[in-house]
């Protein structure tokens, strides 16, 4: 595939369950291809820089932070975002454990930090306290403090276990 | 924030990509998780993207005498990898960045960006590994000492690519990547790698290269030469603690003065010392 400076290239993308086809320039970014072309506004773009977490999504499973992913780089890829997570009407256990566990004040933080505590319930079941805040470590909230964004997670833990 | 226009070539094998960046202008794109802050910062601009990330021919953890890895293996793939003898590799993955990076970024892209304040160049400088980089016109091996130029600079011609890392192992060495960070996340204020090979309480051989306190990784070696045969005591530390910073001027910026920087080396390296010395 090649892609001359200013051209777009059409990819392919199944994101949610859902294939999309759209075309884009090789500097989009995919937090913009999700929010633009798709109208997937639940990832946030938070500081732009990959430090905050806020725009993380799973790339195959795998949690990245997409504004540090272009779109060709996703393209025929699978893509889980925060709108991906629940079925329907009913939360996922991850969500409802954050509702349960006020664990968001003004909210723009959580659809990354959600998506990533789903991550990382997938590689590990049961984790302690201390193991939790390192695997969150790339996601930064401004308001909580983190502590109810832990004991969330925690929560979630032992539900998923139950 | 946006990237500057540029074009992208993805090729099926290295062999095309090294073919298209032999005639064209590209930067080599691998996880993307230095280049493309550095795209949207447009401190680069490149007229194409030659994206390598997806190519399986470069992902790889080959164990053995000497164990080879190839460029674009993900952090989070070496993070979750035991390799017998190498276990500081493992260590020093899962420090990396945090996990959304490490599901992303890749050792060669890591090595190739050589940030002076990045774990790897240090580690792979300890452990004397060599890179392999190609090119059209062959095959060269350059030595981690020789690889790492200065601050984000390195061996790396713009049309090669950075294939494997061959690393010796190191079978019954106490091993050790530590490094000291302001917040959780941030690159090494100092970062430390550490090999120890004792044998009857006397150190047989020792390997140390530090992060984040100069352009280029720093081993030193006069630190090394002055443990070696010696049983560890506390003046033994001591004068590798004097010797490791001997000559070494740190960087001064909002993180650390250049004297803070210092002091955290010699403690990094005291320590580590003393926790290897104690788990015999």
């Amino acid at each position: 595939m090649q892609v001359e400076p200013g051209q777009r290239v059409r990819i392919r993308v199944k994101v949610n369950g859902v294939y999309y086809e759209d075309e884009v320039e090789p500097r989009k970014l995919l937090v913009d291809f999700l929010r633009e072309n798709l109208n997937l506004t639940g990832t946030k773009i938070g500081c732009d820089t990959s430090t905050c977490g806020a725009c993380t999504v799973l790339l195959n499973g795998k949690s990245v932070k997409s504004c540090t992913v272009l779109a060709v780089q996703a393209d025929g890829k699978e893509i889980t975002t925060i709108e991906g997570l629940s079925s329907d009407s009913k939360l996922s256990p991850v969500q409802q454990a954050f509702k349960d566990n006020f664990a968001l004040q003004c909210g723009f933080c959580t659809a990354g930090m959600i998506v990533q505590a789903h991550y990382i319930l997938s590689e590990k079941r049961e984790m302690t306290e201390e193991e939790v805040r390192d695997m969150i470590h790339g996601n930064i909230c401004r308001c909580t403090g983190y502590q109810n964004i832990v004991n969330a997670i925690l929560d979630a833990s032992r539900r998923m276990r139950a | 924030m946006y990237p500057a226009q540029v074009g992208y070539y993805r090729p099926d094998s290295v062999e095309e990509a090294l073919d298209f960046l032999d005639s064209n202008e590209g930067k080599v794109l691998a996880g993307g998780q230095s280049l493309i802050p550095m795209l949207k910062l447009r401190i680069l601009k490149p007229k194409y993207l030659v994206d390598i990330g997806d190519l399986k021919e470069l992902s790889f953890i080959r164990e053995g005498e000497v164990a080879s890895i190839g460029a674009t293996t993900r952090h989070s793939e070496l993070a979750s990898r035991k390799v017998p003898g190498l276990e500081i590799v493992q260590e020093t993955a899962s420090k990396v960045g945090d996990i959304q990076v490490r599901n992303m970024g890749t050792v060669g892209g890591s090595l190739g960006n050589a940030d002076p304040s990045a774990d790897y160049p240090a580690l792979f400088t300890a452990l004397d590994a060599t890179m392999v980089i190609r090119s059209k016109k062959g095959t060269r091996e350059v030595k981690a000492g020789d690889f790492f130029k200065g601050a984000f600079t390195t061996a790396l011609e713009p049309s090669d690519i950075l294939e494997q890392i061959k690393v010796p192992t190191y079978k019954g060495y106490r091993q050790a990547y530590r490094k000291v960070v302001r917040r959780a996340g941030d690159f090494a204020l100092v970062g430390l790698a550490l090999l120890l090979k004792m044998e009857a309480g006397e150190v047989k051989d020792v390997r140390i290269s530090f992060t984040g306190v100069g352009e280029r990784p720093h081993r030193p070696l006069e630190a090394e030469n002055a443990l070696k045969d010696t049983k560890l005591t506390d003046g033994d530390v001591s004068r590798a603690m004097e010797l490791a910073v001997k000559g070494v001027n740190p960087p001064s910026d909002s993180r650390g003065s250049s004297s803070y920087r210092r002091e955290v080396m010699k403690r990094l390296l005291k320590n580590t010392l003393e926790e290897m010395r104690g788990a015999s």
